[in-house]
């Protein structure tokens, strides 16, 4: 319809002078298959003290955009187009006149906290080093500045915390120093690439607080780069959505949520599980996958994937155009979008495309709430523990300590259940499923399987029978699959090592092939030549072979990106039904967990401080740590995720070595700080029992406050 | 730091004890001191072979405890190390020869590691450019060179050179000329003759530092922390100097310190087509001679060596690397 809009205005009407400007940006690398333009034409301005959220899938190059800006690409990659910072360009400096602006008028955050630091420099060495680089600043004088900034990001004890060594600090301790590293010089523009991707939730909480602060410190402008439309939700003024290299939308974070206009970010947004949605409501995945940025076709780039694309979609690539009262959209069909017309889902995905099935199988997500059948119990534990040793010395080791990792866990699973053990890293979760899976004797306490007590029978039956009942699929498939084997002798190997014969095995494969979506022609590809999310099925069809009662699930979607999780986590819910498994699911985004469990266990430290049905838990939370865990989920809705109430958690998880008497959670328990001394001392001394919420008897919390 | 080298230094010297007292008993077990008077004529009786290596403590009818005793009570007490076969003192053997082995394998040494790794680091920050490509050629070429087949070229080239140049300052036998007198001319006439044979152990030791530091440097150099180091306003290359090689150089410092004993051996060859009179072919001597102080004294020498070179390293590495001052 109105081809004729005029073109993307370069700068929006503002009186502020913008930070930072980029105009066209352009990157390229080479590699073997050819020419990879990892960012096609990149327009943005940033506004002091605004902050600009980019946002995309891995391999939209959001990272190389980022990068790029800081000058830190490989010397291989050829870099176009016009970075005005201050009204200077940076594209084209070289490497010294480059550092001088680095570190000084831009500061970056890094996605990596544990390996973004100099492991052989002390974290004040580093940041007084950061700090003469700029100024002309004694050693002393940068020293103490040191610690001021070390105290700004919040590390406690900061005179005495300067001298120790990066790895003496916790993951989100280290991105606290990487953001003092990035503001030592007060930069008037930060750019952060995916700073809370490697952390929990709670200190990911913790962590874009920092940032807010620092950048209220400084006044700088922000960039920030994440996928997690949470994140974009509670913190962006603008938000870029990047697709193949290009901004495929940009608008103001209210505009964007309320209506998403391109009608990737529009199925971006129906993909991901929101954890205060209330009922499950089926997840749509978006079906196909990003395309490669080697020889890209003429034409949007989205086309293939898109519900509603016409053929002009396939012969021109859209510019970037204004749409008004919105912002600025890529899309032929932005203007019936804009106003209501069309439905960016579409109601009739395109033909040949595997989301036909994805939505067949949504559809029977939304029934399982109703068909709760639930069969005989699969899995039984019963006050497991886990401890490890901690030795000193280097020759001779003495035991100086005993790691609780896991303490008195208990909980049963039923056939066609979902379990989801949630928690921090470092609270056990991951532990209690490796301990199940060893089918070994546990130090203490029972774990049974389908009836039988794993720590009673012959190693012959656990090696046999067992093994066929237990299987697992690990988070990172590329990881988990022998990239030294086609996808048929992945299949194949498990159906041998229970000695089935040649035939039944041909058999089989192809039923497990057709079982996960996947076609027959995958059989004879290498791991490497798949994409994520059909790798992530070849590990699912390989732990269905030997056809197991109970699959471990450790962080099943965590590698995948958003559009390809969907599309995996029905297939979980599908094969569920059909096979009647019970799936014990370990899981750091609460938001995948409430989707896909059935009940949930909260662990801290070691131990199960609540456990009951998921809606329970999700809507009525009893125990303190549950509801800060709760809250620090970002929410991909503005406003809601900006006016809700937040449960801020102080602190992080006290090591599993010196476990408290009383409470583990007694440390950073809000209750406890405001309660009165006869429940402290309680508290401090006495370990809580799981007590049954009031009326739901499954409901149970271990508290001594509520 | 003291305590920590103290404590590692005590640990070395325990080890050279027992592998010294080791070597006395396998070289006592396997060398026969008496088969050097088989080929005498006329021959002699066994007890003329046993009363002649009487006097030298190695006497085969004494048992082997009581010769390890004197052996042990003499180099504690005395630090004599025993007498050859012919009644030959090995102190006085080792001590010359010692002092001229560790003049060729200390500067060896050095200029190995020194030429190996600037080599790594310029090269490792050029991958794949051709100063890479032709260094890392040369390389592999010169690390399939056997000893004694480059000794040999550098021999052939330097008497080329001499020979077209007209000088004869490039000396290829001999640690020494015997007509030099003075402290100084001595000194100049000594390190002349030390160029050839240093050039030739140090092409035999510089390449694995050269390939092994820059492979180590080039892992560290993709490291996260190089590029956060850019960011705060570092160029590449102080990002590198600053943050990558310091990091990449630990294991290198552990390494040279075991490297010694081969760069030892390697000597042996060096020293034989040069014509040096070193520890290296005193071992070989001592061993086809049946001398078993001479071997045992050599063996002793190596392990004295390696141990410098590993608490040396301790240094190097506590130096290098803050974070072992701490714990």
């Amino acid at each position: 319809m109105t081809l004729a809009t005029p073109l993307l205005d370069p700068v929006p009407p503002t009186d502020a002078t913008p930070a930072l400007s980029v105009r066209d940006l352009r990157i390229s690398f080479p590699s073997e298959a050819g020419t990879v333009e990892a960012v096609r034409g990149v327009d943005f301005d940033l506004l002091p003290g605004r902050t600009l959220c980019i946002v995309g899938e891995s391999g939209s190059g959001k990272s190389a955009t980022a990068m790029g800006i800081m000058g830190l690409l490989p010397p291989s990659a050829e870099l176009r187009g016009q970075v005005l910072l201050g009204g200077q360009d940076l594209v084209g400096l070289d490497d010294p006149s480059l550092s001088k602006i680095r570190g000084s008028s831009i500061g970056m955050v890094f996605q990596d906290p544990l390996s973004a630091l100099t492991p052989i420099f002390s974290v004040g060495r580093l940041l007084s080093d950061a700090l003469r680089v700029h100024q002309d600043l004694t050693k002393r004088a940068a020293w103490e500045q040191a610690v001021e900034l070390l105290d700004l990001v919040g590390i406690p004890d900061p005179r005495n915390r300067a001298a120790s060594f990066p790895h003496e600090f916790s993951g989100g301790m280290r991105q606290r120093v990487v953001i003092a590293l990035a503001i030592a010089n007060r930069p008037s523009v930060l750019v952060a690439d995916e700073p809370t991707t490697a952390l929990d939730v709670t200190v990911q909480a913790q962590i874009l607080e920092v940032l807010r602060q620092a950048q209220r410190e400084t006044g700088a402008g922000l960039v920030l780069i994440t996928h997690d439309l949470g994140v974009v939700a509670g913190h962006a003024d603008d938000v870029a959505v990047m697709y193949a290299g290009r901004f495929v939308e940009r608008a103001g974070v209210g505009e964007l949520f309320r209506r998403p206009t391109m009608p990737y970010t529009a199925r971006l947004l129906a993909a991901v599980p929101d954890v205060e949605g209330g009922a499950r409501k089926p997840l749509v995945p978006i079906g196909g996958e990003p395309p490669t940025l080697v020889n890209l076709p003429s034409g949007c780039p989205f086309a293939s994937r898109c519900a509603v694309s016409l053929d002009a979609c396939a012969h021109d690539e859209p510019k970037l155009r204004h749409v008004t009262g919105h912002g600025h959209v890529a899309c032929l069909r932005a203007f019936e979008i804009a106003d209501g017309t069309l439905d960016p889902a579409g109601d009739t995905p395109p033909a040949g495309q595997p989301a036909a099935a994805g939505r067949a199988e949504a559809a029977e997500v939304a029934l399982r709430g109703e068909v709760a059948l639930r069969g005989e119990v699969v899995l039984r534990v019963e006050d497991l523990v886990k401890t490890f040793p901690v030795t000193k010395g280097a020759l001779l080791k003495r035991r100086v300590g005993t790691l609780h990792a896991v303490n008195r866990v208990s909980f049963e699973l039923r056939a066609g259940e979902t379990l989801g053990l949630v928690g921090e890293s470092g609270s056990g979760k991951t532990t209690t499923l490796m301990e199940i899976l060893r089918l070994g004797r546990p130090e203490a306490g029972r774990i049974e399987i389908a009836g039988t007590d794993v720590g009673t029978v012959p190693s012959a039956v656990r090696h046999g029978q067992l093994r066929q009942d237990v299987q697992i699929v690990m988070q990172d498939p590329l990881g988990a699959l022998d990239p030294r084997m086609p996808v048929f002798h992945l299949l194949a190997e498990p159906l041998r090592a229970i000695g089935r014969d040649r035939e039944s095995i041909r058999a089989r494969v192809h039923e497990l092939l057709t079982l996960v979506g996947l076609d027959e022609s995958v059989s004879d590809r290498f791991p490497a030549a798949l994409s994520g999310g059909q790798r992530q099925r070849v590990g699912i069809a390989r732990a269905l072979a030997t056809e197991p009662k109970l699959l471990a699930l450790d962080e099943p979607l965590s590698a995948l990106d958003v559009s390809v999780q969907a599309g995996v986590i029905n297939l979980l819910a599908r094969l569920q039904r059909d096979l009647g498994l019970a799936y014990l699911v370990v899981a750091h985004d609460l938001s995948v967990v409430r989707y896909i469990s059935d009940r949930i266990a909260v662990m801290y430290l070691g131990h199960i401080v609540e456990t009951g049905d998921t809606e329970a838990i999700f809507n009525d939370p009893q125990h303190p740590y549950t509801r800060a865990l709760l809250s620090a989920i970002p929410i991909p809705d503005p406003e809601r995720e900006r006016t809700r109430e937040r449960v801020v958690l102080q602190g992080e998880q006290p090591s599993a070595a010196r476990m408290p008497a009383g409470c583990v959670f007694v440390d950073r328990c809000p209750l406890y700080r405001s309660a009165d001394d006869e429940l402290r001392h309680r508290c401090r001394t006495q370990r809580p029992e799981p007590t049954p919420a009031a009326g739901r008897p499954t409901h149970q919390y271990a508290c001594h406050g509520i | 730091m003291l305590r920590h080298v103290t404590r590692k230094a005590a640990g070395w010297l325990l080890m050279i004890v027992v592998a010294t007292n080791a070597t006395y008993f396998l070289a006592s077990w396997f060398l026969d001191p008496r088969s050097n008077f088989k080929e005498l004529r006329p021959v002699r009786s066994e007890a003329q072979i046993d009363r002649a290596l009487a006097p030298y403590n190695l006497d085969p009818t004494v048992p082997l405890v009581h010769r390890w005793w004197d052996w042990f009570t003499s180099v504690t007490l005395h630090f004599d190390w025993g007498k050859s076969p012919t009644g030959v003192s090995v102190n006085g053997e080792v001590g010359y020869r010692a002092l001229i082995s560790a003049e060729l394998v200390v500067v060896a040494t050095v200029l190995s590691v020194v030429i190996g790794v600037a080599l790594g680091v310029y090269t490792a920050a050029r991958q794949y450019g051709w100063a890479d490509r032709v260094s890392q050629a040369v390389s592999i070429v010169v690390f399939n060179v056997p000893t004694s087949v480059a000794a040999l070229a550098v021999v052939f080239v330097a008497i080329w050179l001499n020979q077209h140049a007209g000088l004869h300052f490039l000396y290829v036998a001999g640690e020494n000329s015997p007509d030099v007198e003075g402290l100084l001319p001595t000194i100049g006439d000594r390190l002349l003759h030390l160029i050839l044979p240093t050039l030739t152990l140090t092409l035999m030791g510089y390449v694995g530092y050269h390939l092994t530091q820059r492979s180590l440097l080039l892992d560290t150099l993709h490291a996260d922390f190089v590029r956060t180091a850019q960011a705060t306003g570092l160029t590449r290359g102080q990002a590198i100097r600053r943050h990558a090689l310091r990091a990449a150089l630990i294991p290198t410092a552990a390494s040279v310190a075991f490297s010694i004993p081969a760069i030892f051996t390697g000597a042996v060859i060096t020293e034989t087509v040069f014509g040096w009179n070193g520890m290296g072919r005193y071992f070989i001597q001592t061993i086809s001679k049946n001398d078993v102080h001479g071997t045992v004294a050599t063996a002793a020498f190596a392990a004295a060596l390696t141990a410098i070179g590993a608490i040396l390293a301790d240094i190097a590495t506590v130096f290098l690397d803050p974070r072992v001052r701490v714990s």
